[in-house]
């Protein structure tokens, strides 16, 4: 948790922020990504499996912007946060896996 | 972690991260969240292995769904997490007014987002998609439910956040408190993204 005590640095301009262009570009990035993913399916006309890994793959990176940026996984002092929402994941991977297994093999 | 506060009454740069405290709220919030993802998980799991056990002439998710009002609720839930970003960027500004009014008009999204789920819920038990119907009525409404309950409570709680620091100002006692309340927020977001894609896209493909 060292990286999350101010430095000296930080303190003297302690007022100068971030600006928000970059989130209004995660946010309009985050817009495209799910017109993407809903015109393929209105669409229609998709081979079943490509849309399935392009759904996926859509979702995959909206979720990295919003942790990412939104969320400040991408700032320091987030080494706990990561590992505690992978771990969240790795459960999640096996779990998913494991009900469809049981449930149908 | 007195020396953080400073003589003109100002707040330190990124308050909720001033004091061990807030440190520790943030830390634990981290976690907490891992264990949401596993919690919501459990139900992905549920809905994945049910969802095309649907019974004799019962709806399938392809006849059910419609793909606009998913849109629009996407949309508003998406818009809501830039304003809740926009309302930590106010905190770390000190700008409470502007906070306020960020915070004010996620709410508000996140009202408009229940609406509309209610409103599609009402429409399906019309068309005889109850929660009993079938196995993956059951996961469906559980999973979309629990992310709903979950939009309830954060709307709730950002509300009661906003009539807290209007009493009592933006410190450092109350900016650990917005702090996580944002992260909650786009945490849901998150789990929305993965709803939208697997339950209702994936549906109407097959």
């Amino acid at each position: 948790m060292a990286g999350n005590h101010p430095t000296t640095e930080n303190r003297q301009k302690r007022h100068k922020v971030e600006g928000s262009q970059k989130h209004v570009i995660s946010y309009i990035f985050s817009l495209v990504l799910t017109l993407i993913a809903f015109a393929t399916v209105m669409a229609g006309e998709v081979n079943t499996t490509f849309t399935y890994i392009l759904l996926l793959v859509m979702a995959g990176l909206q979720v990295y912007i919003q942790m990412a940026f939104w969320m400040h996984m991408k700032d320091r002092g987030h080494l706990y946060a990561i590992i505690g929402i992978l771990s969240g994941v790795f459960v999640v991977f096996t779990m998913v896996i494991m009900a469809e297994y049981w449930t149908w093999w | 972690m007195s020396a953080h506060s400073h003589i003109d009454g100002q707040l330190p740069h990124e308050p909720e991260k001033a004091t061990l405290e807030g440190r520790n709220k943030v830390l634990g919030f981290w976690l907490f969240l891992g264990g949401e993802t596993v919690l919501f998980g459990t139900l992905f799991a549920a809905f994945l292995a049910l969802r095309d056990q649907v019974g004799e002439g019962n709806p399938t998710a392809n006849e059910l769904f419609q793909l606009p009002i998913v849109a629009i609720a996407t949309f508003i839930l998406l818009t809501s997490s830039l304003t809740s970003v926009f309302a930590i960027q106010a905190l770390h500004r000190n700008h409470v007014k502007p906070m306020i009014v960020w915070l004010i008009v996620t709410v508000a999204l996140g009202a408009g987002f229940l609406g509309l789920e209610i409103y599609e819920f009402y429409h399906y038990v019309h068309e005889g998609h109850g929660f009993t119907t079938s196995a993956f009525s059951s996961s469906f409404y559980t999973l979309v439910g629990f992310h709903g309950a979950h939009v309830a409570f954060g709307v709730a709680w950002i509300s009661i956040l906003i009539a807290q620091t209007l009493r009592k100002g933006l410190n450092l006692v109350t900016a650990p408190k917005l702090y996580v309340a944002g992260l909650y927020w786009h945490f849901i977001d998150v789990v929305w993204v993965f709803i939208f894609t697997v339950v209702y896209l994936m549906g109407k493909v097959g």
